[in-house]
């Protein structure tokens, strides 16, 4: 089962989907980690959330750049999150594509990657799309990759949602 | 009238290209988009939305969310778009929401 689950910032999207792994009967339980720790804020905010879902017996696995290259030892169930941190690392990171079809085909093969190595998994994406319409340069950019890669997942999501203050709002497929 | 509205990139086009079973060439004689653009700075939004509303539909990119924005035209143009949307909204027979490629429809039966 492929579960999309997108939302603004502080929606209550990160603890919902959470709570869809936590009902997930299959383990282990990976969370994968897409944002990079730029400075110590960063850090202090990746040990406190590492330690909370510790306690919920998730593995940590971080990874910011080349979701393609990475092996899950077992197949269980896990939790990537999120898309807008791996679409901004893919565009703009040393280590990433670097380029707008480059992103776009890391992010969304990535997930297909994914897919393939655990039998649930959802996907935290973010919704920065209704700020405006007319945006230039690189946050055009990154609006696109990040707008197309959100529709590519929604085409290939078993079900997909928008929460909205902490609650699912389904376009495809059904709540749990 | 049908109006589609939603985010940005968030497929309306492609989508009233599904629903009415044409091409992109042939959308631009059965629709309109970007509306919001044509709110700003527009004498009578009533009137640009009876006008607007004798098309099979129209589509509007919601911009209203996020920060206000601190400079004066910036902002009355929001507002402007977010009020157009709505007397569209109560002019049309089915409006539907497009969301990372999905459809919600908000009012009226589904196709």
């Amino acid at each position: 089962m492929f579960t999309l689950v997108v939302g603004g910032s502080a929606s209550g999207k990160s603890a919902y989907a959470e709570s869809l792994i936590l009902a997930s009967p299959y383990r282990p339980r990976y969370y994968v980690a897409a944002m990079e720790p730029f400075d110590g804020e960063c850090r202090a905010r990746i040990q406190r959330h590492r330690r909370m879902r510790a306690e919920k017996e998730f593995e940590t696995v971080e990874r910011y750049t080349n979701l393609t290259s990475l092996r899950l030892p077992e197949r269980g169930s896990a939790l990537l999150e999120c898309l807008s941190n791996l679409t901004a690392n893919e565009l703009y990171s040393p280590a990433g594509a670097g380029t707008e079809a480059g992103a776009l085909a890391a992010v969304t093969e990535g997930v297909e990657a994914l897919l393939a190595q655990c039998k649930d998994l959802v996907v935290v994406s973010g919704e920065v799309f209704t700020g405006g319409d007319r945006y230039a340069g690189d946050t055009d950019v990154y609006l696109r990759v990040l707008s197309a890669a959100n529709r590519a997942l929604a085409r290939r999501a078993d079900r997909v949602c928008e929460v909205i203050c902490g609650l699912p709002q389904y376009y495809k497929g059904a709540a749990l | 009238m049908i109006f589609i509205t939603g985010p940005l990139y968030s497929g309306k086009r492609a989508y009233a290209c599904q629903m009415l079973g044409c091409g992109m060439e042939e959308l631009a004689d059965r629709a309109v988009w970007d509306v919001q653009g044509l709110a700003a700075g527009c004498e009578s939004l009533e009137a640009l939305a009876e006008e607007l509303s004798r098309r099979e539909v129209v589509i509007a990119t919601e911009v209203g969310g996020g920060v206000v924005p601190v400079d004066a035209g910036e902002r009355r143009a929001r507002e402007a778009a977010g009020r157009l949307s709505c007397l569209l909204a109560r002019r049309a027979e089915r409006v539907v929401r497009v969301f990372c490629g999905l459809p919600m429809v908000l009012k009226g039966a589904e196709k």
